[in-house]
Parts: C-alpha cells; structure tokens; sequence
C-alpha cells in the first residue's frame, strides 16, 4: 500500500469521527438540567420576558433540539462555528486567539518531555535494577504523581519568586506590548517582528510551565520508553549487533531505540494531543490565555456554541495527531508498508 | 555577512535600549487581579472588575469619599437640591467638566447616560429603576423625578453604573439610550475597547482574560494622576498573584485572600493595608418566645450584648467593633466607642432582672464557613465562652451553610450567629435591621406588630426623609435605640487586608469601587 492511500483511508475516516463527535457533545451539553439564560443574562433581565425570548431567538434556543443541531451541522459545513454567546465574537476567532498561546506552551512542553522521558527511559533500560535505574523510575513516579498545580505553584515560588532565576506568570513581561499578530506564537511572531528582546521574554515565560507540563508526560514517556527497550534490548540481534563489535552506544541508540519507538511514539503523539485540548490548571496557575481557560469558562456558563466548537476543535486535534503517528508508523515500520 | 552579523547584533542592541528608555520615563503601575466581567461599558459591566475600571475612566454626579461612605461629596455636579416632596432632585454641573475629547460633560449627556443604563436592562440597571424621569433644564442643570421615595438615591448615583458617557461619541458608535435600547443598543464592542467618559484615565485596549490597559487622560480637568499607564493583568490563580507580587512583577495584588497575605508580613517588598471592610458579624436573638425561648426577651438580648469581649474579636481578626448594626464606614454610623462596651456585673444583673439569675442552656446556630478570612467556628466557640461567663451555657449548632441558611431565611433560628454586607452604602440599609425591614421581620420576627409605636414612627420618617440634617438625627436615635433594644449583637466587622509593594503610597480600600488607581503613586 502506498503512502498515499495510506494517508488517504485515514483522512475519509476522520469525516464521520468528527460528525459523531458533534452529535456527542451536542447531546451532553444538552443533557445539563440548567438553562442558559440563567448564566448569560443579567438577573435583572429574567423577568422580562421579551428579552429572554429575544435571547432564545438570537441563539435558536427556542427552536427543538433536533433542529438546533441540524442547523448547527448545516452552518458547521459551511465552515461556520457559530458566535460565542459570553464573547459575542465568533468561536473561529475566539479560538484563533486562545490556541496559539496553547500550542506554543504544548509544543515547547513536548519538547522538554520528549528529552526528559525517553533520556530517562533509556538510562532506566540498559542499567536495569542499578541504583540509577530506581531513581530514574522514582523521577518518572514523581512526575505522574504530583498534581500539576502543585509543581506548577513549587516552581513559580521556588525558581521565579525566590530565586528569580525564571521569568513568571504570563506570556510576556506585563510592561511589554504583544509583538504584532501573525501566527499568534510569541515566539515567531517577536522573529518576524525582528525584536530579538521579546523572542528572549516570550521563550523564558515557556521555560517554566513549558518544565511543569513535561514533567507530568515525562514520567508516561520514560515508563513505555523503558519497557519497550528492555524488550529490545533481550532480542537476539542486539546480541548480534553487539558480537559484531558495534559500539555500545550505536547497539542502543540504532538497533535499539529505534525499534522501541513505535509504542513510545503513540505515546508521545497522545500526550502531546492531551495538552493541546488545554492543560486548565496549569494555564490557571501561569496565566497563560489558552484553550483550556476558555473552554472552562465556555462550559461554567453553559455557552453552547463555544462548547461544540472546542470540544470539535480537540477531537480534530486527537485526529490529526493520531493520524501523523500513524504516518510516523509507516516510516518506523516498513511492515506497515508491505501489509 | 561578517558585517551583515554586527549590524544585527547593534540593531538588537539599539532596540533593547530604546525599549528600555521609554520604559523608564513613563510611569506604569501593574495590578494582578482576577478578571471578572465580560464586558466594560458602564450600562452592562457590574463586577468588582468593573468597579475598578469605571472608577478610572468614568465620573459621577456626586460620590464618596476616598476611603468610605460616610457622606455624598460633589463630583461632575456641584451642588443639588431636593424637592420638599423628596421625589425630584436638580443638580449643577460642574462648567468645567469636559470628556476626554475635550468636549464638555453636559446636562444632555448625563440624561442620555441614566436613559441608556436604565433602557439597556444590564446587570447593574436595577440602580436607575427608581428613575421616573430625567430632563435637562438646561445645558448645566438636570432633574431626576422619582417614582418613589428614596433618601438613598445620592448613594446609589455614585456608583460607577452612573458614570456619565459622552453621549455623541457612544451614539456614533451605535449607542442608543431609547426605551428599546435593550435590543438596539451597539456600543458594546466600542465601549469594550474605548472609553467616553471624563475621568483621568482613558481606555487604551482590552483584551479579555489577558489584561486592561489604562493610559492617563490628557484632557482631563482635575489633577493628573502619577501614573501614566495601568496594566490590569488577568491573574485568574490568587497563589499566582502572591508569586508575582512576591518577585516585584506586579505592584498590587487584588485577590489575595488573609491566610496567603499572612507570610508576606516581615517582607520589606511589600507592605500590608488593613482598614475596617463593611462587612459586620453579628448574633441574631429572635424575638418570638416560641421559637426564641430566654433569647426573645429583651432583657437577656441587652444583657448578651454586654456580655461580649468585643476587644478579643477585633484581636482575632483585626477590624473594629461595629457601633450599631450599620458598618462603621457608613454616613451616621456609631463609632467604636458608641457601641455596648462589655460590663460582666450589668449583664449578670440583667439576666436576673429577666428571671434568669442561674442562667440558662441555649442553642448557638450558624454556619460553618471561613468569609474573607474570618474562620465563624473560631467567634462561634469565642461567644460561647463568653456567654458562659454570665451563666448562660451555649451549645454550637454547626450545619452546612445552605443548610444553615435554610433555618435562618425561614425565621426559624432561636439563636443564630451570621453576617451582612451592605446592599446599598446608605444608612437606609440599616432599617433592614428595624421592624418592617427584611432581615428584622423574617429572620428575627421582629416585626411592626411586636415593636413599639414609637420605634416604628421613626422607622416611617427615616425611610423617608432626605434633608441630611434630619437623616443624622433619626439614624442616630435609631443606633441608640438597638443598642438597648434590639433581637441583634453586633460583635466584629472584621479588617479587609491588601498586600502592595512597599515602594506604592496613597492606596485606600473602598466599599464600593475597591481601588482607585488616581490615589496610587511610587515613592521616589
């Protein structure tokens, strides 16, 4: 099977993945025994019924479920999220807004905990039951373990407060004005803006909760990281790699981590997705405007159409990152070419 | 390329220093706080976000003082008159008050800013419904009518709801003050990213969720403010604000709660304002016997009353003791030293004029919830041993608040311990607490059938007088007369507490807006 057919069978199964999901979440939100105009309107404007039923129409609340949704599918085909009922702006551009900062904080979290993970899996794999051995696993325990908003919290006091050594909450330095919007990135857009001194501020406001997030998906990489090596590593041609006078380092390296990787790499392609679809505590914590304040704020007043396309909005980044580890799986595994 | 390399290094050189330049010639002030409004036009915000906002870009008619509200002060009025009936009142504008366009703040623009923030129906337009009518007699006067009579009307048009908008600027932008303004009003995008008002800051951008930003108003007619920039920043995590407040990131931390301000005490960074909040703690005695038993007697309440160790909760918590039920803050309230002082022998003689010389057994009902910082399990077992000192052998009743809440709203609690936060900052928010009142008559059975005549006609002229003079002398024999007869204990009104950074000097708490950022300055 070629690559493109390949790819080509997985796109057509995203369309009725992504229908099913509206149909979900739709359902769900629905489900909730509480009326909107309760979170949206003002208590003063309850009892005027021409208002609430201005409202309702405005919103098509007042039109039956099975209809609402139809009409939501039939504008969603048209590339139509709808308008955000507490913003009033449309979602597309709230979540224009919103993403970058989660995609740049995920991204740069990936990173780290690509590093962290499989640098601390392999060490946890050839040196099997030494002492480093446990204390990689403990570090992996930890990681897992600690609720993010208390690392989050630990280390914002610690490295930025006390030691000042870290830069803190936000994305830039409050006294900073935003770099003009191109990509939303901070990152890119300080480069593109040629102003090399807010590439530094934006890149130092990631380093912390950019090490928070890593850490919680370090610990998942570094523990199938260290399984799939050691299973690996007990496979006869590592012996033969090694009886060939191969290097050490190229028999773990090559033959070893380079086979391993098909479970590590699922596993990194999920939490990458996982922090994507928003990381609430965290960005809480680091006053970092993403994704997963907005949908909290979206589901606390019940605001309908920002709920639908958010929850669209991570099941299409599940897809697309389930699908580009699939792609990756054709590089990794040339069975996956020839079946 | 070697060069092409050296001149880039100088430009990023150049920029970092002219960005750092303009950086220390202009003053910013950076405040942490939560955001909570989703949106900024005066008819519609109605948060404590908002009160900070609108207090910085938008003025009123009358207002308060600086750091309480114990009288109505001149703002874009000058002075006013009431009619004799109490149903119209006529204000002065200030000539000299202009917008920050330039244009000046006249009679149609206040009429046109009351109109749209009554029409618009948002949350704070429950403020204007007593508004029958409101007209410009001329370009510098304007009279309200009201549909009723209402002493706290001054008290409510400075509320930052009230401020007044430049009306050609917001009609230009879509504003509309019509009886249908509800549905046809615009200016909501416009007014959440600009200002039109005459206060000395302007709007420079929102970006909800991330942060407001304040720029000084060149035009504006008073005295210029220190600061030339406010940045609000949204920090949603009140531990987040400590952090940056901690590393200097920001200036003022708005939601900091007492047990988080509590290890920033020694730290030369930053220092910590207390002052009196509004909110007053008290014991509620229901004056019905069946349901009150000892407690209804008015003997055993005045004899409670003495009983407290006022000084010990002020030390627990910081604050004062409340002179009356009004909070001390209000206009007319009781100062400290006006309230019951403790006097163990008087209470004990009460009880037993009362019948009560061995005491009795009691239930205390309330609530087991911590309210900015003031734990009611600590006050509840504090009364208890209080109480024990004159014989009367309390037993704590703790429940869930709304659980509690159920028993006291029903007016079935013999004996309760609860707080209260102003609805209005009025002394007309006293008579809550007076027969005919909410709280008197469904919590407490107090009610106009058990009261005396003579209570109840001065409760009938205070709810109606508007002559200050007047209002002073029956809010004053009002205090007096809970204070020796009365189902209520006001024992504590507890410190509200605020951490800044050291080097920030003018910052006062306020009951309504909360923080005046015109106030604030560095030292130097």
């Amino acid at each position: 099977m070629s690559l493109a057919q390949y790819a080509l069978r997985r796109i057509l199964l995203i369309i009725p993945l992504l229908i099913g999901i509206t149909f979900v979440s739709f359902l769900i939100a629905n489900a909730i025994p509480a009326d909107p105009i309760n979170t949206n309107l003002p208590p003063s404007q309850l009892n005027n019924e021409a208002i609430v039923a201005a409202f309702r129409a405005e919103w098509g609340l007042d039109k039956p479920p099975i209809e609402q949704y139809f009409t939501y599918l039939g504008n969603l085909l048209q590339g139509n999220l709808g308008r955000s009922i507490k913003t009033r702006q449309p979602v597309a551009e709230d979540i224009a807004k919103f993403l970058p900062a989660t995609i740049e904080l995920a991204t740069v979290a990936t990173v780290f905990g690509i590093f962290i993970g499989v640098g601390l899996g392999i060490v946890s794999a050839v040196w099997r039951n030494r002492p480093i051995d446990f204390i990689a696993r403990a570090v992996a325990v930890i990681g897992v373990s600690v609720p993010v908003f208390v690392l989050a919290l630990l280390f914002l006091s610690v490295f930025h407060a006390q030691l000042g050594i870290a830069a803190g909450p936000g994305r830039l330095t409050v006294t900073l004005r935003d770099p003009p919007t191109v990509t939303g990135l901070f990152t890119v857009d300080s480069l593109l803006a040629g102003r090399p001194d807010l590439f530094l501020d934006a890149a130092s406001h990631l380093i912390l909760p950019g090490l928070v997030l890593a850490l919680y998906i370090a610990g998942l990489i570094s523990r199938v990281t260290r399984s799939s090596m050691l299973e690996i590593l007990s496979m006869d041609y590592m012996r033969t790699a090694r009886s060939k006078g191969v290097r050490e380092s190229i028999v773990v390296m090559k033959h070893g981590l380079r086979n391993a990787m098909l479970p590590i790499v699922t596993v990194i392609g999920l939490s990458y997705g996982n922090l994507l679809a928003g990381a609430v505590l965290t960005e809480s914590i680091f006053a970092w405007p993403g994704i997963g304040r907005y949908m909290f704020r979206a589901s606390t007043s019940q605001d309908f159409p920002a709920i639908m396309g958010v929850s669209l909005l991570i099941a299409f980044i599940y897809v697309v990152v389930n699908f580009v580890v699939d792609i990756l799986y054709y590089f990794l595994d040339p069975r996956i070419r020839l079946s | 390329m070697k060069l092409l390399r050296f001149l880039a290094i100088l430009l990023a050189i150049a920029m970092l220093a002219t960005s750092f330049a303009s950086a220390q010639e202009e003053r910013v002030l950076v405040i942490g706080h939560a955001e909570s409004t989703d949106s900024l036009d005066p008819a519609r915000g109605y948060t404590q976000t908002t009160g900070v906002i609108h207090r910085a870009l938008y003025e009123t008619l009358v207002t308060f003082p600086d750091d309480s509200a114990a009288e109505i002060l001149p703002m874009l009025a000058t002075d006013w008159t009431i009619s004799d009936d109490g149903l119209s009142y006529t204000f002065n504008l200030n000539p000299a008050a202009v917008f920050s366009d330039g244009s000046p703040v006249t009679a149609e623009d206040v009429v046109y800013s009351v109109n749209r923030l009554k029409n618009i129906q948002g949350s704070p337009s429950f403020l204007a419904a007593i508004i029958a009518d409101v007209v410009a007699d001329d370009a510098d006067t304007v009279t309200f009518t009201l549909s009723d009579v209402s002493p706290a009307f001054l008290a409510n048009l400075a509320n930052t709801a009230f401020g007044i908008t430049n009306s050609e600027v917001v009609t230009a932008n879509g504003g509309s003050a019509a009886e249908d303004a509800a549905t046809t009003d615009a200016a909501l995008d416009f007014l959440n990213s600009n200002s039109a008002g005459s206060g000395p800051y302007i709007l420079e951008s929102w970006e909800p969720q991330v942060e407001t930003v304040l720029v000084r108003n060149e035009n504006y007619y008073g005295d210029a403010p220190y600061f030339d920039r406010v940045i609000i920043t949204n920090i949603p995590e009140p531990a987040t604000q400590k952090v940056a407040l901690e590393s200097g990131e920001i200036d003022l931390a708005l939601d900091l709660t007492s047990d988080q301000i509590a290890p920033l005490e020694g730290n030369p960074n930053i220092t910590i304002f207390r002052g009196p909040g509004n909110i007053v703690h008290f014991l509620l005695m229901n004056a019905n016997p069946d349901i009150g038993g000892p407690m209804a007697d008015p003997l055993v309440q005045r004899a409670v009353r003495m009983a407290l160790d006022y000084p010990g909760y002020a030390a627990l918590w910081g604050g004062v003791q409340p002179g009356s039920m009004m909070f001390y803050g209000n206009a007319y309230s009781f100062a400290p030293e006006q309230g019951v002082q403790r006097d163990l022998d008087g209470a004990r003689a009460l009880l037993a004029e009362a019948g009560y010389a061995d005491g009795f057994d009691i239930t205390l009902e309330y609530p087991t919830f911590t309210f900015q910082g003031v734990n009611m399990d600590t006050n509840a077992q504090k009364i208890q041993a209080d109480l024990a000192e004159i014989g009367i052998n309390v037993t704590l009743a703790p429940a869930e608040l709304q659980v509690a809440l159920e028993s006291y709203r029903t007016g079935q609690e013999g004996f309760g311990y609860w707080f209260w936060g102003p609805d209005v900052l009025d002394p007309i928010d006293f008579l809550s607490f007076l027969p005919g009142g909410k709280v008197a008559d469904e919590r407490a059975l107090w009610t106009p059938d058990v009261a005396s005549e003579e209570l109840n006609a001065m409760v009938a002229e205070a709810r109606i007088a508007t002559d200050p003079a007047a209002r002073e002398e029956l809010f004053t024999q009002l205090q007096a007369y809970t204070l020796e007869n009365s189902p209520w204990a006001p024992f504590i009104q507890p410190d509200v507490q605020t951490a800044l950074a050291a080097d920030l000097q003018g910052y006062v708490w306020h009951p309504q807006w909360l923080l005046d950022v015109a106030l604030l300055s560095r030292a130097e």
